[in-house]
């Protein structure tokens, strides 16, 4: 009997830990779609709000913390290169103009998913300097492969001043 | 009391009520942040086009008449050619070109994203209907090569052995600096709204168009797509991609 109960009770978490796979996946990207989140509208991203491409790149507030705005796109990340001060913590905000992707910060132990119709937040700091690959972690179709962006990590005394009505990557305008 | 003394008494008052007035709302200011609208230290807003692919767009352009398209195409024959077919270099082959991004580049000359002399004012003159049955027309159009006409395209490549660059770039990118294969989005692998197909485009323009992304000259593409991808090419890769799409040899999107 109490082997029964026991096989039972496998069953179950093994079926639930099914499920909340199949909820992250599938379920938790379609509601952001579909489901009229807060999130910027995929398709108006050019247009307005947040994203928009004079506000894409590193920006540093008044209060001096440190916000990277990207899109992830099939098949680039928009700016391609992000440049950011070491030993900082930085907020990143990442959203998708049309499939999840994923930003994976080649080594470190970062990662972020780009949902269209949500904005994915966190805040990160790269402890050495360098320079570091970003592969879109999540297969977005058939140039997924190639899509890839870059991270330069400088350390702080070389990451120049930046007013708050300026925004930086590390590739010309 | 006198008049006066009364008077200030009330303008006292009135200073006090301001005050109080005034102050939940600089509560407000302050929890706010503190920032004028004015000093919220954003940069100047830039808009790469007034187009997006949302539902009510993308309605005007699948309303596009054909018939009514080939009507007005007869003013665009002088210089894109009776069958889509240019004679000049520079000016696009509009054979069989997908109606999202003809719509698009219509609109962008209009409100002047995309800058041309020549197709401002014409553009001006088309309305938004208008663009969709030209689309409609021209996409349409067969890109398959015809015995009888003479038209400019395809182009043998000026320098063959550029060829597999282009192949390379076409159907893999280059993953190190981030260029995706073009196939990807302008097929026929696979497809993005306002991509066009590359298959039988002219070489000239095409480098023109390479070249103007890359330095930023035309920027009209959603979200520095192209301008992204275009930076990073060199100009070999950019004249090897124009001249072997210009040849005729790139994958045929009408043949997929």
């Amino acid at each position: 009997m109490k082997k029964k109960i026991g096989f039972g009770v496998a069953i179950t978490l093994f079926a639930l830990a099914l499920l909340s796979t199949r909820f992250y996946m599938v379920d938790l990207p379609v509601w952001h779609i579909l489901g009229g989140g807060e999130g910027p509208d995929p398709a108006t991203l050019h247009l307005h709000g947040e994203f928009v491409e004079s506000n894409l790149g590193i920006a540093k507030d008044a209060k001096g913390t440190f916000t990277v705005r990207m899109i992830a796109q099939q098949y680039v990340f928009v700016p391609q290169c992000i440049v950011v001060p070491a030993d900082v913590p930085i907020r990143f905000r990442v959203t998708s103009a049309d499939m999840v992707h994923m930003l994976s910060f080649l080594g470190t132990n970062y990662g972020l998913k780009a949902v269209p119709g949500a904005v994915t937040e966190a805040i990160f700091s790269f402890a050495k300097a360098g320079e570091f690959k970003i592969p879109c972690h999540e297969f977005c179709g058939p140039g997924h492969y190639a899509m890839r962006g870059r991270l330069e990590v400088v350390s702080q005394n070389q990451f120049p001043p930046l007013n708050p009505e300026e925004r930086r990557n590390c590739e010309p305008r | 009391m006198s008049q006066d003394n009364r008077a200030a008494s009330v303008r006292t008052k009135r200073g006090r009520f301001r005050a109080i007035a005034v102050f939940p709302f600089a509560v407000l200011f302050l929890a706010a942040g503190g920032e004028l609208p004015g000093q919220r230290g954003e940069p100047p807003l830039r808009i790469p086009t007034d187009v997006a692919w949302t539902g009510e767009t993308l309605a005007i352009i699948s309303r596009g008449d054909a018939f009514r398209g080939l009507l007005l195409a007869r003013r665009c024959n002088h210089c894109h050619g009776e069958e889509g077919f240019s004679a000049v270099p520079v000016i696009p082959n509009l054979a069989g070109i997908d109606r999202l991004s003809f719509w698009k580049q219509m609109e962008d000359f209009k409100s002047g994203k995309r800058v041309s002399a020549v197709m401002q004012e014409i553009a001006t003159r088309s309305s938004a209907r208008d663009s969709a049955d030209l689309g409609a027309y021209y996409s349409m159009l067969p890109t398959g090569s015809d015995s009888l006409d003479k038209r400019w395209f395809p182009q043998a490549m000026r320098d063959p052995s550029r060829a597999s660059m282009a192949i390379e770039l076409i159907v893999f990118g280059d993953g190190r600096r981030g260029i995706p294969p073009c196939q990807a989005c302008h097929g026929p692998v696979g497809s993005v709204k306002g991509a066009p197909s590359l298959a039988t485009q002219n070489p000239d323009y095409l480098l023109e168009q390479l070249s103007h992304f890359a330095n930023g000259d035309r920027a009209n593409d959603i979200n520095v797509r192209m301008r992204s991808i275009a930076r990073q090419l060199t100009d070999q890769e950019k004249t090897a991609l124009a001249e072997y799409y210009g040849a005729g040899l790139g994958p045929d999107v009408s043949a997929w």
